[in-house]
């Protein structure tokens, strides 16, 4: 009776661990050492991530910059799942003690354990997505999406009819600060908006609560949503719909969502700086420091939908375009959190 | 706001309901929130795939009651530690999904929609399901002869032997009931509540509902009361979190933890009488 049992434990224990799912390639020239010469040698590239990288948001887009460093750089890339002091620990030791040359820790909280780990294993280059630290093999990578919701906030309280516009989203601080550049945004155009804030705590799977807590919003008589739901966009989107406002996209352009509400997006344009750190690291040329990737790099966009373009007033229109060209040259400094 | 309040309760109300048979017949069923999991899955894709809601939710059901005698097989049969055997359950049921999800759209996911069912005097039609159920179990708990047993299973095993009923069996039958409920409850979360699908959206309400029957003390519709309670404080948390009240604009923490605060506070009020059954989590075995 007793080996069904632990057959079955197995079997869950197997399942769970394909979840961290390896995405495994022989790289086209295997077999070398890491850290030493060679520039077209293919490296070993790991990637962690806070929740699950099928959730068409903010994981997803760093999974689709390993896939991109694995097809177009020949790299050997892995991926799992890593939350909590503990869980990041063991995982960026195992990849360092497996030969990776580059660990990736998508989100802030993977910068502070970087710090911990990178003196023991000077071969592997440990870089966070936002953090300020860095030393001589670990640093960070920022996305300045601020910039991108920002306009989106210019938007939003530019054609709010109710003078309310709300920000529903993931409970984290690199959340929080992207609604910081959108209520900025908000604030610019039309200083009296009201902005309502809901927030669904973590993990951030639960669909319905973001549902939920969009309708809510509404209820406040919100006019335009902005989200970070990452999987839980949908329901914002279909809320939205239900009620008659509208949204906008983020981290991905999401402007042809079949909901037909999402009027811009504010954009991650991710690949070229995940590629670019690969290519670095191949290199043997990586120094620790903390980048900001923004509007000046091509990092961040803000794409309005071309089907609903005609709605936005060709007044307004035109703020945002002059913000935006301020934002990428400097000259307006969009304000965000640093954790 | 009522209409949402009762959408919202739905599944917890009908997991909430499957788990008072279950742990009525003798069964603590901590695989719950996988079984919610696993019928959110089923009902959504074959709802998709088939294009008829009727065949999704009618699939979410059959899931749960086949996943129902799963457990029932490992606890009664094989008579292993109930809690064990449905934290197993809760692994595969997120690792089976979560491979199902990316097999299905891709690794890097996708954004579903689903139409909903026609609303039904305004209302969707699970959540007359959801107010029916308590009407239902009590009934079949309380009245029928079935029911009965069912009790006895939970209470003292060796009297349903001894009156040439099967104990095994009457917990066969309570957990494929309580499976049904769950693979049910999980179809209505991820259909009619989220209209969309994503990993790990069950997001707790299994291990919820298993509260929600303590503070119920076990009868239905006391702990359909209890669900539909926690369901209010959710709303309302949604509803004033950022609001300012009386000048005071309460920390977001003290909102999100409301829902377990109000569990809390009710598990307080009504902490003594009636307790749980009295053979609950423990395996029958006739030769012992």
């Amino acid at each position: 009776m007793k080996p069904l049992a632990i057959l079955a434990g197995l079997l869950a224990l197997s399942l769970v661990g394909c979840k961290g799912d390896s995405t495994n390639t022989t790289g086209t020239a295997g077999g070398e050492q890491p850290g030493k010469g060679g520039a077209s040698k293919s490296i070993k590239v790991a990637l962690l991530t806070p929740g699950p990288v099928s959730d068409s948001g903010w994981n997803a887009m760093a999974y689709e910059g390993l896939v991109a460093i694995k097809n177009e750089q020949g790299a050997t890339v892995q991926n799992q799942e890593a939350a909590g002091e503990g869980q990041i620990k063991d995982a960026m030791r195992q990849y360092a003690q497996d030969g990776y040359n580059l660990v990736i820790g998508h989100g802030f909280e993977y910068n502070g354990v970087a710090k911990e780990i990178a003196a023991d294993f000077p071969n592997t280059a440990f870089v966070s997505s936002s953090g300020a630290q860095s030393g001589p093999n670990f640093g960070a990578f920022r996305f300045y999406l601020e910039q991108g919701f920002y306009l989106a906030g210019m938007m939003a309280a530019g054609m709010s009819k109710t003078g309310v516009v709300a920000v529903v989203g993931l409970d984290v601080p690199s959340i929080r600060s992207t609604f910081k550049g959108f209520i900025a945004g908000a604030k610019a155009v039309r200083p009296d908006i009201k902005i309502v804030e809901k927030y669904v705590p973590l993990p951030g799977t639960d669909i319905a609560a973001y549902k939920q807590s969009t309708l809510a919003a509404i209820d406040e008589k919100a006019d335009f949503i902005m989200h970070q739901a990452n999987q839980g966009a949908q329901a914002v989107f279909d809320a939205a719909k239900e009620k008659g406002v509208l949204c906008f996209g983020a981290n991905a352009n999401q402007n042809n969502n079949p909901s037909g509400v999402v009027i811009a997006s504010a954009v991650i344009i991710a690949k070229p700086a995940f590629l670019d750190l690969a290519k670095e690291v191949a290199e043997g040329k990586y120094k620790g420091r903390v980048q900001l990737f923004g509007m000046d790099k091509g990092a961040i966009d803000f794409v309005v939908n071309p089907a609903m373009a005609d709605k936005v007033p060709g007044e307004l229109m035109s703020k945002i375009q002059q913000a935006r060209t301020e934002i990428a040259t400097g000259k307006l400094v969009v304000p965000k959190d640093e954790f | 706001m009522i209409a949402t309040i009762l959408l919202f309760s739905v599944p917890l109300i009908l997991a909430a309901m499957g788990e008072v048979v279950g742990q009525r017949a003798g069964m603590i069923d901590i695989g719950q929130e996988g079984k919610i999991l696993i019928g959110a899955f089923v009902g959504f894709i074959v709802a998709k795939i088939t294009g008829s809601l009727i065949v999704g939710y009618a699939l979410a059901v059959v899931a749960g009651v086949a996943l129902g005698c799963l457990s029932t097989w490992f606890t009664a049969k094989l008579q292993l530690d109930q809690v064990v055997v449905g934290t197993a359950l809760n692994l595969l049921a997120l690792g089976a999904t979560s491979i199902a999800f990316r097999i299905y759209v891709g690794d890097s996911g996708k954004l579903l929609s689903i139409d909903k069912a026609p609303a039904l005097f305004g209302l969707d039609p699970v959540v007359y399901l959801a107010i029916l159920s308590p009407a239902v179990i009590w009934f079949v708990l309380m009245k029928t002869s079935w029911g009965l047993s069912v009790r006895a299973s939970g209470e003292y095993p060796p009297a349903v032997e001894a009156a040439g009923i099967s104990v095994i069996r009457r917990r066969f039958e309570a957990a494929m009931l309580a499976g049904g409920m769950s693979g049910l409850a999980g179809a209505a979360l991820s259909i009619a509540l989220s209209g969309s699908l994503g990993e790990g959206m069950s997001a707790g309400r299994g291990f919820l509902a298993i509260a929600v029957v303590t503070f119920g003390r076990w009868r239905a519709p006391w702990v359909a009361g209890a669900a539909l309670l926690i369901g209010v404080i959710d709303a309302v948390q949604y509803r004033f979190q950022g609001q300012a009240i009386l000048g005071f604009k309460p920390p977001l923490q003290l909102w999100q933890a409301l829902p377990y605060l109000g569990a809390l506070l009710i598990l307080f009020a009504l902490g003594r009488g009636a307790g749980a059954p009295a053979a609950l989590g423990r395996a029958y075995n006739k030769e012992r």
